[in-house]
């Protein structure tokens, strides 16, 4: 049992620290057109690579730094407690990535790890469909084999970052026969090739981050097919729950900012001419919202203590996955009702001039639902863990 | 950066478990725990905050009817002098009629004749004072309040029964009249030291009890059978049951991350505590009261245990301060260190 950090890992925190000073990023100032924003998130990524910040835990044969796992999750921890955007290929690194390096063959690794690290090629996935949200398994999208290649037909859909994207990982069925599940593949897409189609989707903070993904005979070479026939599957819930279990640590380092903010909002502002701060019913709300940050925390760190230890990702990540969402939509919606009606305009001068709140809010309310829902966690819960008996 | 048990730890908690698992109902449990080390606490080789929990923990999943909490406790806040304190069990006297767990002693006094000290007062919800040598009791002295060591037998202890929400921790009222002291007295930072450490403590065996009320409940929705289908198959138990893991597995994780920051000294000990005693006793009662649920009408009868450790629950809720003292006292905090900056 150890929390304080080690000597090494404290000089690594001086390092990025003396990075951070330098680069002063802020995921505020970022432009707001989405296509000068991507390129901003690009070069910041571009820049953290080539201080051996990204992908410091992954192979160096691929253009990673061959470290311990524990050293990335400080960087990532370093980064968001100094405010600084996400990468731009969140999807590459947290999601393809992690696959590519698991289930992919040398070549695909060689191919697609280094500039995925690097942000120069963009990922992004390929899972939901319309009709196959929670029952993914159920998806319709087809690759048919045409012996040297498949021909993808089928429409995705939450398609992150994808109009900026260069590959897909995109599931498909490939047969039809036994459970529907093992007629699953995962494929790498070029979204050059023909029959690709994008419609991005503007979502309720009013960006447009997603996308609708139509693929209409799309041809993809074999050697594109990511782990074996019918592995798709397998690869997608291996992957998802190893993005669940990394990432909440920083994912809750972020959460203690937006703390910190909100009391700082609480500070600044009066009402009926009195420090909001000052009331003693807005003191409990934050400190019950800065007992759900701190108790993910304590979550997080026994669950990933195992993974960091040697141990797999286990079923016991989507607790961690249930409290991330539990705390960030109860951190949002307690400024949301300590700001009163003052969110709903936005006054110059305001605390939330920025509309920081109005989307933080709400797109809070997706965090119970990206990732496999709520509900689906405690399904998986009820299976893995519990042990109880199927429906 | 972790929260895994040692080899030590993972024996440690083994043990005690079948320690308990023979004994936790039997005469010669606290003589068993004493010769096991449960009150070797503290210095080189003594048991950390971590150790006491897992004995906690353990103690709560099996109701044991011992005042551990207190003797711990006392025995961690004062450090190695606790020697003298021999094998006794130690029942704290904190709580006075009519205040809070955050208030000073009002109505308890230690005063210093040619003699030595003696205490005089009146303490509430003394549990376990009956069964003790030793109290540890909480009094306003000249220089700031004082913990002061009794003998529970003296003529000038008076305890008397009061009704107990949980029967296995009973409670009772402690008049002192000129009671000597039985060692020297501690200071303000001892007495925070106990009341960070019991806070913990309490919290501990509240898992342990959730814990097992947890363990039940899922073992009886696997077996019991309504609508032709075993009722764990329900969606709406499966979903309610999930959630009952995630509060006490957390409330877990949030009690073992608190004793670590007391192990490794850590500035934001007393403060972490604090957070996990507040969720854990919100987190404890919704667990026993979600097991109860499944349980159905048979777990409101007396003779079903689910009561029992609900009542455990609620009285380790409250001990040290409940959910709604810490996130007050964790509140006050926020906002006094939220400063505005010069608007610029």
């Amino acid at each position: 049992m150890k929390l304080t950090a080690t000597e090494s890992e404290r000089r690594l925190q001086e390092e990025i620290r003396g990075f951070l000073a330098g680069e002063r990023p802020d995921a505020d100032r970022l432009p707001r057109p989405l296509a000068d924003r991507m390129e901003a998130l690009r070069a910041w990524q571009g820049r953290c690579y080539e201080a051996g910040y990204v992908g410091r835990a992954w192979p160096q044969e691929f253009g990673g730094g061959g470290a311990p796992a524990a050293e990335q999750i400080i960087i990532d921890q370093e980064l968001a407690a100094a405010g600084a955007p996400e990468f731009a290929n969140v999807v590459g690194l947290d999601v393809l990535g992690p696959s590519l390096l698991r289930f992919g063959d040398d070549e695909q690794r060689r191919r697609y790890i280094p500039p995925i690290l690097a942000a120069e090629e963009i990922w992004c996935q390929g899972f939901s469909e319309p009709d196959a949200g929670s029952d993914l398994a159920s998806l319709r999208t087809r690759a048919d084999d045409r012996g040297d290649h498949f021909v993808i037909s089928g429409q995705k859909t939450w398609v992150s970052w994808g109009q900026f994207a260069r590959w897909c990982g995109v599931l498909a069925r490939t047969h039809d026969a036994g459970p529907k599940h093992r007629g699953i593949s995962m494929l790498i897409v070029d979204m050059r090739s023909p029959g690709v189609e994008l419609r991005p989707m503007t979502q309720i903070t009013g960006h447009a981050e997603f996308c609708e993904l139509f693929l209409d005979d799309v041809v993809v070479p074999k050697e594109n097919l990511l782990g074996g026939l019918g592995d798709g599957w397998k690869i997608a819930m291996h992957t998802l729950g190893h993005e669940r279990g990394t990432a909440a640590l920083p994912r809750q380092v972020k959460l203690r900012t937006w703390l910190d903010r909100a009391v700082r909002v609480a500070a600044e502002r009066t009402v009926d001419g009195e420090p909001m701060i000052d009331d003693p019913g807005a003191q409990v709300a934050l400190a019950r919202a800065a007992i759900a940050v701190e108790v993910l925390r304590h979550h997080a760190y026994r669950t990933v203590g195992e993974f960091l230890n040697g141990g797999a990702v286990g079923p016991d990540s989507s607790s961690v996955k249930l409290l991330m969402a539990e705390a960030e939509q109860r951190l949002a919606a307690t400024v949301l009702e300590l700001l009163g009606p003052t969110i709903e305009h936005g006054e110059p001068g305001a605390a939330d001039e920025d509309g920081f709140w109005h989307e933080t809010y709400l797109y809070s309310r997706a965090a119970s639902v990206y990732g496999g829902t709520q509900q689906i966690q405690r399904n998986i819960i009820a299976d893995r863990v519990l042990g109880l008996p199927q429906e | 950066m972790d929260l895994e048990l040692s080899d030590e730890q993972q024996w440690l908690s083994e043990s005690v478990e079948t320690l308990l698992a023979r004994e936790a109902h039997t005469g010669r449990l606290w003589g068993s725990l004493v010769d096991f080390g449960a009150l070797s606490v503290g210095g080189e080789d003594g048991l950390g905050a971590v150790e006491m929990c897992l004995i906690a923990r353990a103690l709560g999943a099996h109701l044991a009817p011992v005042p551990y909490v207190g003797s711990a406790a006392v025995r961690f806040a004062a450090g190695p002098p606790a020697a003298d304190l021999g094998e006794h069990a130690v029942a704290l006297a904190v709580l006075e009629p009519g205040a809070s767990w955050a208030a000073p002693p009002a109505l308890t006094v230690l005063e210093t004749g040619p003699g030595g000290g003696a205490v005089s007062g009146r303490k509430t919800g003394v549990e376990h004072a009956a069964a003790v040598p030793r109290l540890a009791v909480v009094a306003a002295a000249p220089h700031g309040p004082a913990l002061c060591v009794v003998e529970a037998d003296a003529p000038a202890v008076a305890c008397v029964p009061q009704l107990a929400f949980d029967p296995t921790a009973p409670m009772y009222a402690v008049e002192l009249a000129g009671a000597r002291l039985a060692t020297e007295p501690l200071g303000a930072d001892a007495i925070h030291r106990m009341a960070t450490i019991g806070a913990l403590l309490a919290a501990a065996e509240a898992v342990g009890a959730a814990g097992r009320m947890l363990e039940d409940a899922c073992g009886y929705a696997a077996e019991r059978r309504q609508f032709g289908r075993t009722i764990g198959s329900f969606q709406a138990l499966r979903h309610l049951l999930a959630d009952l893991y995630v509060r006490q597995a957390s409330s877990w994780s949030s009690v073992l991350y608190a004793a670590a920051t007391l192990d490794e000294d850590a500035g934001e000990a007393a403060r972490t505590v604090s957070i996990a005693k507040a969720y854990v006793s919100r987190a404890a009662r919704e667990v026993a009261h979600g097991a109860m649920q499944v349980f159905g009408g048979i777990a409101v009868t007396e003779e079903h245990p689910a009561h029992r450790f609900l009542r455990r629950i609620v009285v380790r809720e409250r001990q040290f301060g409940d959910a709604a003292h810490h996130e007050r006292a964790l509140g006050r905090e926020l906002a006094s260190i939220a400063v505005p900056e010069a608007v610029s």
